[in-house]
C-alpha cells in the first residue's frame, strides 16, 4: 500500500509549519533547511511545494544501492551504506531529495503524515495508493 | 562572401545557420554559434538568415578524452 | 580454482603494522614504502615542501621516482619504482571524477618516466587506509600479493603461487578472497597486470572496483607506457587494499559545504545537459567515434586517412543499442554522475582461452574503438569488444596494441614483412582474425606476438637491420615518439596538435593537449603565438588533474550554460572555478585560477628536467614522425588532393598544375616540417625554455621551482 504526500498548491498559505514540524521530528530543530518538504512563497501566484512522489527513480541513481523501497512502498535511504555522493539529490526530478551540510547523508520524506496533520489549510495530505 | 571561422565561404540567398551546418557537416552537438559577435540560440538555427559579408563563428567544444 | 586452495598456498613473507590516523584536509601525510627485494616496509612522511611543490598524484610520483633512480637506471633495475598516489581532492564523493589514481614509473618503452591516470577504487581506499602514496622498489623472488588492510593497520607481503595472472580472473579471486561478505566486496580494490604484460613492453595496470549491481569486478586501466610490464618484472601479481567506511567527509576538508555545493551543481548540470551534449552516461567516450569520422579526423589505416565508409558499423549508437547496458550508475568512483564507464554484459567470447565465457567488457573507450578498429581497418563492433576484453585481462594497452598493429599492417601491405616473418599471420588492414591471433600470441609469449610487443621503436630497428627495410620510410610511418606509440587522433592537419603530441613530456599521449578542433575546425589558433599559448595553457591546466587525483572528463565532456556567453569557452571557465573551489575547499588554501596553472608548471618543468636528467629531454627528442605532420605517400596526398593543393597555393603560392604528386609531396613536406620547427620555437619561448628545450633558471625561479637538484641538471645544458 503506497503512501504519498500529495499537495494542493492553491491552498498553501506559506506558514511553514509543515517544514518546522518535520525538521523538529527528525532533526530536533526548527529549521526549514532540514525539512523533507519545501515551501517557497511566490508573490502573485501559487506557492511552490516540493514533495516526494515516491517515484523511486533515485534507486537506480545510487551507486551503492543505499536507496530502496520498503514494505510500505516508501522510498528510504540506508544511511550506513550511503557514501554521501549527492547524486540522488542532483538527479531527483522533483528536487525532493535534500541535503544539508551538517549531515553526511541526504534525507527525504517518508510519508509519515506529521506535516499533513499540522497544515492549517489542507494544502498537503497523505494519500494511500493501491 | 562570408567568413566562417575566419575562412572565406560562398554566400547564397536563403543561407541559414542550419544550412551552413549541413554543408560543412558540422554534426557535433556542443557548438556555440555567433553571427557578427551575436550569440544565436540553438532553436534559432533554422530560421536565422546569413547576409552577405557576415562573420559567422561556429565554435566546437570538443576536447577529446 | 577454490579460494581456500589459493589461500592455503600463500606464504607470508612479511607483515607490517601501523597506526591508523585521520586524514587532514585531503592528506594522510604519510606515504608507504615497500621494497620487494628485502621485504622492507616503512612509512615516509609527506613534507610541507612536497605538498607545496608537488601537491600529490603524479607530482608525488615523480618526486619519489626521482629520488629512487639515477640517470642510468633502466626500467628493469630493482631501483626502478612504481608509485601510486591519489591527490588531495581524491576520494571525495560529491564531485564527478574524484577517484583517480596516478601511477608513475620508468617506462620500458621510453626509458623516461611515464605517468598514467586511472579510475577504480584503489587510490582513494589507499589514502583512507592511511597512505597518500605507495612506492614499490625492488623485485620479489616469486610472485607476490601485497595486501593493505586499512581498517586494521596491517600490511602483508605474501607469496601467491596459484592465483591467476589475467586480470578478470585475478580481480574476482582476490575480491572474493578478501571480502568478508557480498556487501564487503565494494571495499576491496585490486591492482593487476596480466599475462601479456610479462611478454611485451606494453603492459598496463588494471585497477578494479566492485560493481554492486552487476556483481562483477570491473576493470579500469592505467594504460600507457608499459607500467604493467614493470609490475610483472618485479613479480608482483597484485596489490590489494581493503577499507570499509567510505563517507563523503573522510578527507576532513576545510570547507565541506563548498565541496558539497560544487558537486551538487555539477550533478544537476549533467542531469540537465548530458543527453543533448556528449551522452557520456549512455556511451562514454565512444560518443566521438562518428564525430571524428565526420570531421575527417578518425585515424584509418595507420593514420593515413581520416574517415571510412564503414565507420557507422562501430559508431556509438551501435554499441549503445546492441551491447552497452543502460541505466546503471557507471561511475568508476562514487559520485561520478558522468558515469562513463560503460560495459557490455554477458558478452560471449569467440576466441582465446576464455572462448565461450560470457563476460563483462569494460568499454569500448573511443581510443580502443578508433585504434583496434578504424586504425587497423576493422569495423566489426564485436571484434572491438573482444579485443578490448582481452587487452584488459591480458594487461596490455589497447592504444599501443592498436598503433603497433596498424604499423605492422602497413609494413605487411608494403612487403616489408611477410607471412614467413609473421609466422603465418596475414596482417593486412581489416584482417581481424590475424590481429586477434597476434593478441593471443602476446599472452602466450609466442613468436611474432613477442616481437610485436616490443613496440614500434624497436620494431623499426629490427625491420631495418634484419629485413633490409627502408629506414626513412619506417621513420615516417612508425607512429611513435620518444618510444611511446601515438594515441588515436589524426594530427596531420593540425599544427597545434602535432605539437600537442610531440611536445608532451611522456610521449604522444593526448592527455596534455587536445587542440585539433580549436585549431582546425574553430580556427581559433591562427598564429604561432596563439598555438604556443594554447600549448602552454592546456597542458598546464590538464596536468593539474594528475596532481589532484581527478578525472579530466567532467571538466569539458559536459558544458554548463554559462559557457555559451563566455569569452574563452574552450577553457570552460565555470568548471575551472569549480576546481579552484574544490582545492581551496579541501585544503583551506586560497589559490586563484592563475595559481592553479603555476602549481602545474612546477611539476611539468620537473618532469621535463627529469627527462633531461635521463638523457632524453631535449629538442631532438621532440622530433616527430612525418606521418603525424603530413602525407608521406602519393596515396595519402591524393586522398586529400584538394586540401593539399590549396595549401600549396595559399601558403607558398605554388601552382599544382604540371607537378607530379611526388614533387608536391616533397614541397609540402619541406614546408610543414619547417612549420613544426617554428612551432617548437614559439612553444619553448612561451614555456620559458631555451631553443634546445631546457627550462631556464629564470623560469624555475619564476615558478619557485629552483631546487638545487634541478639547477644541477639544467646548468649542464644551458
Amino acid at each position: 500500500m503506497l503512501k504519498v504526500l500529495n499537495k494542493i498548491v492553491e491552498r498553501c498559505i506559506g506558514c511553514h509549519q509543515c517544514e518546522e514540524i518535520c525538521s523538529q521530528a527528525y532533526f530536533k530543530e526548527k529549521n526549514i533547511e532540514k525539512a523533507s518538504l519545501r515551501v517557497t512563497e511566490i508573490v502573485d501566484s501559487n506557492n511552490v511545494l516540493i514533495t516526494c512522489t515516491q517515484c523511486g527513480e533515485c534507486i537506480d541513481i545510487c551507486p551503492v544501492e543505499a536507496i530502496y523501497r520498503d514494505d510500505r512502498a516508501i522510498i528510504r535511504i540506508k544511511k550506513e551504506i550511503c557514501v554521501g555522493c549527492l547524486m540522488c539529490v542532483g538527479f531527483c526530478n522533483e528536487k525532493a531529495m535534500f541535503q544539508h551540510d551538517d549531515l553526511t547523508e541526504p534525507f527525504k520524506c517518508i510519508a509519515c503524515g506529521l506535516c499533513a496533520r499540522k497544515c492549517p489549510s489542507g494544502a498537503i495530505y497523505v494519500e494511500e495508493l493501491k | 562572401m562570408i567568413l566562417i571561422n575566419g575562412k572565406e565561404h560562398e554566400w547564397s540567398q536563403e543561407l541559414t545557420i542550419q544550412r551552413i551546418l549541413d554543408i560543412k557537416r558540422y554534426t557535433f552537438p556542443k557548438i556555440i554559434v555567433k553571427v557578427n559577435g551575436n550569440l544565436i540560440a540553438k532553436h534559432e538555427y533554422a530560421e536565422t538568415l546569413i547576409h552577405d559579408g557576415d562573420e559567422v563563428q561556429i565554435i566546437h567544444l570538443l576536447a577529446g578524452g | 580454482m577454490n579460494i581456500n586452495t589459493l589461500k592455503e598456498n600463500r606464504r607470508l613473507l612479511y607483515e607490517y603494522r601501523y597506526e591508523l590516523d585521520k586524514i587532514e584536509k585531503g592528506y594522510s601525510n604519510k606515504s608507504l614504502y615497500i621494497n620487494l627485494s628485502d621485504n622492507k616496509i616503512s612509512s615516509m612522511p609527506v613534507t610541507d615542501m612536497m605538498k607545496e611543490k608537488f601537491i600529490g598524484g603524479k607530482g608525488f610520483g615523480l618526486w619519489y621516482l626521482w629520488n629512487a633512480v639515477k640517470p642510468e637506471t633502466k626500467w628493469t633495475d630493482p631501483d626502478n619504482a612504481i608509485v601510486i598516489a591519489s591527490g588531495p581532492v581524491g576520494g571525495i564523493t560529491q564531485y564527478p571524477g574524484a577517484g583517480k589514481s596516478l601511477v608513475v614509473t620508468i617506462s620500458p618503452l621510453t626509458g623516461i618516466p611515464i605517468d598514467s591516470n586511472v579510475g577504480g577504487y584503489f587510490g582513494p581506499l589507499l589514502k583512507f587506509s592511511g597512505w597518500d602514496a605507495l612506492e614499490i622498489q625492488g623485485k620479489a623472488e616469486k610472485d607476490v600479493v601485497v595486501f593493505i588492510d586499512g581498517n586494521n593497520g596491517i600490511i602483508r607481503i605474501e607469496e601467491a603461487p596459484l592465483e591467476a595472472i589475467d586480470a578478470h580472473v585475478l580481480g574476482e579471486q582476490l575480491t572474493e578472497m578478501y571480502a568478508d561478505s557480498e556487501e564487503d566486496k565494494r571495499n576491496i580494490a585490486v591492482v593487476t597486470a596480466g599475462t601479456a604484460a610479462e611478454n611485451t613492453l606494453i603492459g598496463l595496470l588494471n585497477f578494479t572496483f566492485y560493481d554492486v549491481r552487476r556483481k562483477v569486478t570491473r576493470l579500469k586501466q592505467a594504460g600507457r607506457g608499459g607500467i604493467g610490464t614493470v609490475f610483472r618484472d618485479k613479480k608482483i601479481k597484485a596489490l590489494v587494499v581493503k577499507f570499509s567506511g567510505v563517507k563523503g567527509n573522510l578527507n576532513n576538508p576545510a570547507d565541506q559545504a563548498k565541496i558539497n555545493r560544487t558537486g551538487l551543481r555539477l550533478h544537476r548540470e549533467i542531469k540537465r545537459f548530458d543527453d543533448e551534449q556528449c551522452r557520456m552516461r549512455q556511451v562514454g567516450t565512444a560518443n566521438i567515434i562518428e564525430v571524428m569520422d565526420e570531421y575527417d579526423l578518425l585515424p584509418v589505416h595507420n593514420y593515413k586517412f581520416g574517415r571510412h565508409p564503414d565507420t557507422h558499423k562501430i559508431a556509438s549508437n551501435v554499441f549503445r543499442d546492441k551491447f552497452l547496458t543502460q541505466g546503471k550508475p557507471d561511475g568508476c568512483w562514487y559520485g561520478c554522475s558522468l558515469s562513463c564507464a560503460k560495459a557490455a554484459d554477458y558478452f560471449e567470447l569467440k576466441t582465446g582461452p576464455y572462448k565461450g565465457d560470457k563476460v563483462t567488457v569494460d568499454g569500448p573507450e573511443y581510443e580502443t574503438a578508433a585504434g583496434v578498429g578504424a586504425n587497423c581497418g576493422i569495423f566489426d563492433p564485436e571484434y572491438v569488444l573482444e579485443c578490448n576484453f582481452y587487452c584488459d585481462t591480458y594487461g596490455i594497452d589497447t592504444i599501443s596494441f592498436a598503433t603497433i598493429t596498424a604499423f605492422l599492417m602497413e609494413c605487411y601491405e608494403n612487403g616489408i614483412i611477410n607471412k614467413d616473418i609473421t609466422g603465418g599471420l596475414e596482417l593486412t588492414f581489416g584482417n581481424q582474425n590475424a590481429a586477434m591471433d597476434l593478441l593471443h600470441q602476446m599472452s602466450r609469449g609466442e613468436r611474432f606476438g613477442k616481437l610485436a610487443g616490443l613496440g614500434i621503436r624497436k620494431l623499426k630497428k629490427i625491420f631495418v637491420e634484419e629485413y633490409g627495410a627502408d629506414k626513412d620510410f619506417l621513420e615516417d610511418i612508425g607512429m611513435e615518439q620518444k618510444g611511446l606509440e601515438y594515441s588515436e587522433y589524426l594530427p596531420k592537419e593540425s599544427l597545434a596538435q602535432q605539437g600537442g603530441y610531440g611536445l608532451t613530456n611522456k610521449g604522444p599521449q593526448h592527455d596534455e593537449a587536445w587542440l585539433i578542433f580549436m585549431d582546425m575546425v574553430n580556427n581559433q589558433l591562427p598564429s604561432f603565438e596563439d598555438k604556443a599559448e594554447a600549448l602552454h595553457y592546456f597542458p598546464m591546466f590538464r596536468t593539474w588533474f594528475g596532481l589532484m587525483g581527478l578525472c579530466k572528463l567532467p571538466w569539458n565532456d559536459i558544458v554548463p550554460a554559462s559557457n555559451f556567453s563566455s569569452d574563452e569557452p574552450a577553457k570552460i571557465p565555470e568548471h575551472v572555478q569549480n576546481y579552484v573551489d574544490l582545492y581551496n575547499g579541501m585544503t583551506g588554501n586560497n589559490i586563484s585560477k592563475e595559481e592553479l596553472i603555476i602549481q602545474s608548471e612546477r611539476v611539468y618543468n620537473f618532469q621535463r628536467i627529469f627527462n633531461i636528467r635521463m638523457g632524453h629531454g631535449k629538442r631532438e627528442n621532440d622530433r616527430v614522425p612525418y606521418r603525424s605532420v603530413g602525407p608521406v605517400t602519393v596515396e595519402e596526398y591524393e586522398s586529400r588532393k584538394d586540401r593539399y593543393d590549396t595549401q600549396l597555393k595559399e601558403k607558398l603560392n605554388i601552382e599544382s598544375t604540371g607537378k607530379s604528386t611526388e614533387e608536391k609531396v616533397k614541397i609540402l613536406r619541406s614546408y610543414r616540417e619547417d612549420q613544426y620547427e617554428q612551432l617548437i620555437n614559439a612553444v619553448y619561448k612561451r614555456r620559458g625554455w631555451t631553443m634546445d628545450g631546457i627550462p631556464t633558471i629564470e623560469k624555475l625561479k619564476e615558478i619557485k621551482m629552483d631546487l638545487p637538484k634541478l639547477i644541477e641538471v639544467v646548468e649542464k645544458h644551458l
